[in-house]
């Protein structure tokens, strides 16, 4: 078998590696004929990490369609757990609520966090050390000392302070999953900017522009894929958000994670498959948007990375 | 007509004042709290005698199991994912086609953003003695009875592994990205075999990555609540679970405070410790790469 012709499929060029042209303009085939043992045994073992990352999701969506009374016991095929993001008003209401918070509680931190992210890129002093440092200590607070800490807290504006607006379960949960999120966005932000020169913010004001038209006009559309990741990543963080969520809740507006961890202990039935199912889907439709938007500002797939695992 | 000046800090000031009272004002409580006590049945927390008493309690043998538990989990959780991770983000970066690599981050992002509690709760399905993954297990004779890893250690480690593995995978596949082929080749037509090449050239320059990764693992990981609550039962207690049976069931907030500015500390000492160990490794290996560098321009 000789492989000398250009259209060689790339399989006959791996059986055949000394046959074809050791290194051609063509990448993939340059590549494949260069395959080792170790090259086999990475790909093999990624194969093999990428199945273990999939699996418990893959099981979710399987049995999704379980339509028996226990998620874990496997009856049969159907599409009653389903049925139950109409017809159960406690499931309807859970995903509402975490809907409701989410997209509050995204515009909350995506403002605040891009006010700041502006002002470290753009203004960088002394206080910047002092402010990085406190997003920092945000981030690595563990979400579980975050929700004991607000818990008081909140009770305490609420009752004895007297704002009765921390009584409200919005208010509390947008509070509660905003923090992080507001860290995140600014991190983004900040990250955009920094890579940006500010010449053309400089020029602006040379031609006698005003900050505020300078801010608007310039940086802001500069800032804006950023700003539209961190808004999008802030939606998803919040829908994720469990622990704090728990503490903070008031029962009557309970999100979805914490109805699903509160049916830990009672047993979970096959519809808290079937609606992650659909949360997961919306997910992923806010994530892919993000990358779009990162893509089309000009992000590489690394960049794109760097950003959606938080900065 | 210059309208008032504003400090340069000014945009931050919103986010700065947001995070200081939901974040500084309730997180220093607790910190005044742990030097509290436990007043009668019914009370939460007392100030009006501060002492250092409930760190001595959170430290007291049967609370130190779980602390050391933690420790253990978060130590062996991070290496498993080094190990597990370094090979496949080498191989995303520089094995798979470059044409693939966007398609192949999107995949270790589904699971990275997929609900944490549910996806844990996937897990809780695979390793269950009554599930599938038991059931395959005994056809097939690999093993005798049903699985009996779920609400172990065991289960935790596999938990916090997999819901990690990603924040491994990224930074690690973002290093070995920016050393690029340029360098490899170079290495290779100095005439340095792909052992020598992986261990002189690539990784060392994505040392940095990797503390990343160690970090960005290490540091959740230790204070995870959710994989310890829904795989560990009783024998896979966590810090996180502690901290807030204290609050829940047992009311001491003194001594829940006390937990959690210990397991703070124990994070933020370890993680630095981790960041310190990384950098002092790493001293010879400049110096060397230094000299050789000199030498060759």
């Amino acid at each position: 078998m000789t492989t000398t012709a250009p259209e060689t499929t790339t399989d006959a060029a791996s059986r055949a590696p000394e046959a074809s042209a050791p290194r051609t303009t063509d990448a993939p085939l340059a590549r494949r004929a260069r395959r080792s043992p170790v090259d086999i045994g990475l790909t093999v073992w990624s194969v093999l990490v990428f199945l273990f990352l999939f699996a418990p999701i893959i099981v979710i969506l399987v049995y999704s369609f379980n339509n028996g009374r226990l998620l874990i016991a496997w009856n049969e095929f159907g599409f009653e757990p389903y049925r139950a993001l109409w017809e159960k008003p406690a499931v309807r209401d859970a995903v509402a609520v975490s809907l409701r918070t989410g997209a509050i509680a995204a515009v909350l931190a995506t403002l605040l966090g891009t006010l700041a992210g502006i002002a470290l890129a753009r203004k960088p002093g002394k206080w910047a050390l002092w402010f990085i440092g406190l997003l920092l200590l945000v981030s690595v607070t563990p979400e579980i000392v975050d929700a004991v800490a607000l818990l008081p807290w909140l009770v305490f504006l609420g009752q004895d302070a007297g704002l009765s607006i921390f009584n409200d379960g919005t208010v509390r949960l947008v509070v509660g999953h905003s923090l992080f999120s507001t860290a995140v966005v600014t991190y983004i932000v900040r990250a955009r900017l920094v890579g940006l020169d500010a010449q053309l913010e400089e020029a602006s004001a040379d031609l006698y522009a005003r900050p505020l038209t300078t801010f608007r006009r310039v940086t802001l559309p500069l800032a804006m894929p950023a700003v539209l990741a961190g808004l999008l990543l802030s939606f998803t963080l919040s829908l994720d958000n469990t622990v704090v969520a728990a503490f903070v809740q008031v029962s009557g507006s309970t999100p979805w994670p914490v109805y699903v961890l509160s049916a830990l202990r009672g047993g979970l039935r096959p519809e808290i498959a079937a609606v992650s199912t659909v949360m997961l889907l919306l997910t992923l439709a806010a994530l892919a948007l993000v990358a779009v938007v990162l893509k089309r500002a000009g992000d590489s797939a690394t960049q794109i990375a760097r950003t959606m695992s938080g900065g | 007509m210059r309208s008032l000046r504003l400090p340069s800090f000014a945009l931050a000031i919103p986010a700065w004042a947001w995070l200081v009272t939901f974040f500084v004002v309730p997180v220093g409580a607790v910190l005044y709290f742990s030097f509290g006590y436990k007043p009668g049945i019914f009370g939460t927390h007392a100030t009006d005698v501060l002492s250092f008493d409930r760190y001595a309690e959170a430290l007291s043998p049967t609370f130190f199991e779980v602390f050391m538990n933690t420790l253990w989990v978060g130590i062996a959780g991070t290496l498993l994912c080094l190990a597990i991770g370094l090979p496949v983000a080498y191989w995303m970066a520089v094995k798979a086609p470059a044409n693939r690599r966007g398609l192949l981050i999107a995949l270790v992002m589904v699971p990275y953003w997929t609900n944490f509690l549910v996806r844990t709760i996937g897990w809780q399905i695979i390793l269950a003695p009554e599930g599938w993954m038991s059931q395959l297990l005994q056809t097939v004779g690999i093993t005798e009875g049903p699985l009996e890893i779920l609400y172990t250690r065991t289960a935790v480690l596999i938990g916090v592994v997999y819901n990690y593995l990603p924040l491994m995978i990224l930074p690690l596949y973002v290093a070995f990205d920016r050393v690029g082929p340029a360098l490899r080749e170079a290495s290779k037509d100095l005439g340095a075999n792909r052992v020598s090449t992986f261990l002189r050239v690539t990784f060392p320059l994505a040392r940095p990555g990797i503390i990343v990764g160690l970090l960005l693992v290490y540091i959740p990981l230790m204070g995870d609540y959710i994989t310890a609550t829904v795989l560990g039962g009783a024998q896979g207690n966590m810090v996180g679970q502690l901290v807030a049976s204290q609050f829940q069931a047992a009311q001491n907030w003194a001594l829940g405070s006390a937990m959690a500015v210990l397991l703070i500390l124990v994070i933020m000492v370890s993680a630095a410790a981790i960041g310190l160990q990384l950098w002092l490794v790493s001293l010879p290996f400049r110096a060397r790469n230094r000299v050789v560098l000199e030498a060759s321009a």
